[in-house]
């Protein structure tokens, strides 16, 4: 399933200048796309807009079809939404349920039974068997599953794939943030949506519970056409296929993780994905060293090079211990250039860097 | 009183709050039952029993129920002298108010002071017993002026001032700041101010015109009109006020002209809203063929005018209180615009709905101007005769029959009045206070 959207919308509020979203991106069947931005760029008035709840110019296509005149019910997506928007009045079953009984009454039982038939002479018996639904439910029904085969989820068994089958009773105001996150990303894989929407799921979580729902995510990412909204360049790296890169409403850059991550288009993308981003005027030298006509190069952190003799020298100010590698942070001169090293120099002690010229990116 | 729990005012000053409350208006109970029955002791009795359970819930934070049983000796005694000061001096027939006076201020300053200040002494729970010496000291001077013969025109009065610093001096004693005290004292008063006149209203009624009031045909007219008009007009604010609250909700071009629209009848004087009515609907109005004078239709329309802003703002506020996102999941995971009104923002809104649905009918019940013009009398058909019958609705009736009648029986009228809507409401606030899984 391919989706394309490319849209252009206006945001007011009271007092407030109005907010322009003017961004285009698609995604292939199968892909995750990751909106990576700061806050305030943008990113979840674009995603809501592709969703249909707010109203923009432009289009929105799943395959061709445009589904940009839809409201939301009819665009085929499954959102998951920051701070979930579970339904509180509703146990956890019910919210999983939510959407199904809209995909015609009853129809994942009916599908697993149409599953089982040897051919589709038989499917087409069992739906033109007078079951006690409606000839247009029954007609619904078959145009779904000539789309997109017998396969949706029973809510049950998504409560047992996400290990919440226990919660079925509960309501979502007593659940924690963990849980919760599990029953709305149920929810929306309850509708076998087309494309699946998620607006920051794991940003209100404590680390470890993070951690732990990242590889959920993945594993779930791995199946299904995705776009997915946050500020993390962690979770971006680690579940993107590809990365769309918003800020101040518009798209600044997008590619492959490694291209955004190795060749930041602007200084604004290298400082975001963490990279080093070197200005050369600031540092007397390196741009015949680097041989570099750029005004700025970028190199991440991990590939500067702490040596003896280097590119550049300069003193360590900072070290932060983080799991496996400590954060270096030398001053040379007008620029502050940090490096992840295994075996970290004290602060104050004297280092040169070394840049290798493959993982030099020039950005002007 | 006596069922204080150490636990439920421990965790902040909200619970002082409704500690100090409850006092108050157990004291207000107090002195409506003691005018009522004429029995001074009686308020004695309850005055030393709320004293002792404060203390009680006081001390039972540290733990202590000797303080309880202190608290209970120091008060028996008191009430002990205080009965047989009573009965000495009711057998006295000259000279009573200074012989009150005398006996309690000796009372007072001999015995409850100095006991009360030699027990605290010995516990060292000085903060506890600020209740107990207010206590004691209001009791007193509540006896001195019942024994007096001062009974009839003072105790309301001095129940109001024990109401008073009662709540100050339990507010004090569970460790309120200056800030606390001086909240639960102007919150008292005005409780008091509220609650008084209704208590003594409780306490002064003549039971045999209740009676005789409660089984007037006429009455129960009124109450069946007053009950069945303004819940057609209830009906009528929600059924197209809900829709409104709705739309004014999501917002809309031209939305200020509506909300002022909508809220025009709260500052229309109510009178005027029934005049209005008259020339928008009355004869040479919109609907020429409804007539609407001494009509229900009239009724329900003057009664529709002043009560939708209630209506309809409750309701708004339940919509505005949704998170926009819950109607969002909604719409994404398929279902509809009206399907996401069923399912998600009404359920949820639901409490303010019957907020408004009870505000609507509430003040419809109690609309006095705007129905004395458009119907001050009604022609309905009455079920329980099975005919048309004539009847006025209630706060006109409560009028008439006080022009007629008096204060007693208008009272009367008033009381079975105020019985019923008080009965509705409290079915009404039961039968939502369970709104759990109303999805489907």
């Amino acid at each position: 399933m391919t989706l394309e959207a490319d849209i252009a919308a206006t945001f007011s509020a009271d007092g407030a200048e109005p907010f322009v979203v003017d961004a285009a991106f698609e995604v292939e069947r199968g892909e995750t796309l990751t909106i990576l931005g700061p806050s305030g760029s943008g990113k979840t008035l674009l995603l809501e807009s592709v969703a249909g709840f707010h109203s923009h110019d432009g289009r929105v296509t799943l395959d061709g079809r445009p589904v940009s005149d839809r409201p939301p019910e009819k665009r085929d997506f499954g959102f998951v939404f920051q701070d979930y928007a579970l339904f509180p009045h509703a146990t956890v079953s019910e919210n999983v349920a939510f959407g199904q009984r809209y995909l015609g009454s009853s129809w994942w039982e009916r599908a697993r039974e149409l599953a089982a038939g040897d051919d589709r002479r038989s499917r087409l018996r069992a739906l033109v068997r007078d079951d006690g639904r409606s000839r247009r439910e029954r007609l619904r029904h078959l145009a779904r599953l000539q789309r997109e085969g017998p396969d949706a989820p029973d809510p049950a068994q998504l409560l047992e794939e996400f290990g919440i089958d226990d919660l079925a009773e509960r309501y979502p105001p007593t659940l924690s943030g963990g849980e919760r996150q599990r029953v709305a990303l149920a929810r929306a894989l309850a509708v076998e949506p087309e494309v699946l929407l998620l607006d920051e799921p794991l940003s209100s979580l404590d680390v470890p519970t993070r951690q732990s729902l990242r590889q959920d995510l993945q594993d779930v990412l791995a199946d299904v056409t995705a776009v997915y909204v946050t500020h993390n360049r962690t979770t971006a790296r680690a579940l993107s296929d590809r990365i769309v890169v918003m800020n101040d409403g518009r798209v600044v850059q997008s590619g492959s993780p490694e291209a955004v991550f190795e060749r930041p288009a602007s200084p604004m993308v290298a400082r975001f994905t963490g990279a080093n981003c070197i200005r050369l005027a600031d540092v007397p030298g390196l741009r015949d060293r680097l041989d570099v006509s750029a005004e700025y190069v970028a190199i991440r952190p991990e590939a500067v090079g702490l040596v003896d003799d280097g590119d550049l020298r300069g003193t360590v100010e900072r070290v932060v211990r983080e799991d496996a590698t400590s954060r270096v942070t030398v001053d040379a001169g007008e620029a502050r250039i940090e490096a992840l090293t295994g075996s970290p120099p004290a602060v104050g002690a004297d280092v040169a860097l070394q840049f290798p010229r493959d993982r030099l990116h020039p950005v002007s | 009183m006596a069922t204080i729990e150490g636990s439920w005012y421990r965790s902040g000053r909200l619970r002082r709050g409704s500690v100090a409350a409850a006092f108050v208006l157990a004291q207000l109970v107090a002195v409506a039952a003691a005018y009522r029955a004429g029995r001074p002791t009686l308020y004695a009795f309850f005055l030393v029993f709320s004293t002792a359970a404060t203390a009680y819930a006081v001390e039972h934070d540290g733990g202590t129920l000797l303080a309880l049983v202190r608290f209970l000796v120091v008060q028996a005694v008191a009430l002990g002298v205080a009965v047989l000061v009573e009965r000495g001096v009711a057998l006295a027939t000259t000279g009573r108010v200074e012989v009150g006076f005398q006996l309690w201020a000796l009372l007072l300053v001999g015995f409850a002071v100095p006991g009360l200040l030699y027990v605290l002494r010995r516990t060292g729970t000085w903060s506890a017993g600020a209740v107990g010496v207010v206590g004691v000291a209001l009791l007193s001077a509540t006896g001195a002026f019942v024994v007096g013969g001062g009974f009839e025109i003072f105790l309301p009065l001095w129940g109001v001032g024990y109401a008073v610093l009662g709540a100050v001096a339990v507010a004090y004693t569970l460790r309120g700041s200056l800030f606390t005290v001086a909240t639960a004292t102007l919150g008292s008063v005005l409780m008091v101010a509220l609650g008084l006149p209704l208590a003594l209203f409780v306490a002064r009624q003549a039971p045999s015109v209740v009676v005789e009031k409660a089984l007037d045909p006429n009455v129960h007219r009124m109450l069946y009109l007053g009950i069945y008009g303004p819940l057609l007009a209830a009906l009528l604010s929600l059924v197209c006020g809900i829709p409104l609250a709705h739309l004014l909700e999501r917002g809309f071009t031209g939305q200020a002209l509506v909300e002022s629209l909508v809220d025009l009848p709260l500052v229309v004087p109510h009178s005027v809203a029934g005049i209005i009515i008259l020339f928008g609907f009355g004869r040479g109005g919109a609907f020429p063929s409804v007539p609407v004078l001494g009509t229900v239709v009239g009724m329900v329309l003057a009664m529709t005018f002043v009560s939708a802003p209630y209506a309809v703002n409750a309701t708004r506020e339940a919509f505005e209180a949704i998170d926009d996102r819950l109607a969002y999941a909604s719409r994404i995971h398929g279902a509809n615009r009206w399907q996401t009104f069923r399912r998600v923002t009404a359920p949820l809104a639901v409490r303010g709905i019957v907020t408004g649905g009870v505000l609507a009918w509430a003040r419809a019940v109690s609309e006095f101007g705007a129905v004395a013009v458009v119907a001050y009398t009604v022609e309905f058909f009455y079920p329980l005769a099975g005919e048309s019958v004539r009847a006025q609705h209630a706060p006109v009736f409560v009028y008439n029959t006080y022009l007629q009648g008096g204060l007693t029986e208008s009272g009367a009228v008033a009381f079975l009045l105020l019985g019923v809507s008080a009965f509705i409401f409290l079915v009404v606030r039961w039968l939502t206070g369970d709104t759990g899984g109303v999805l489907g």
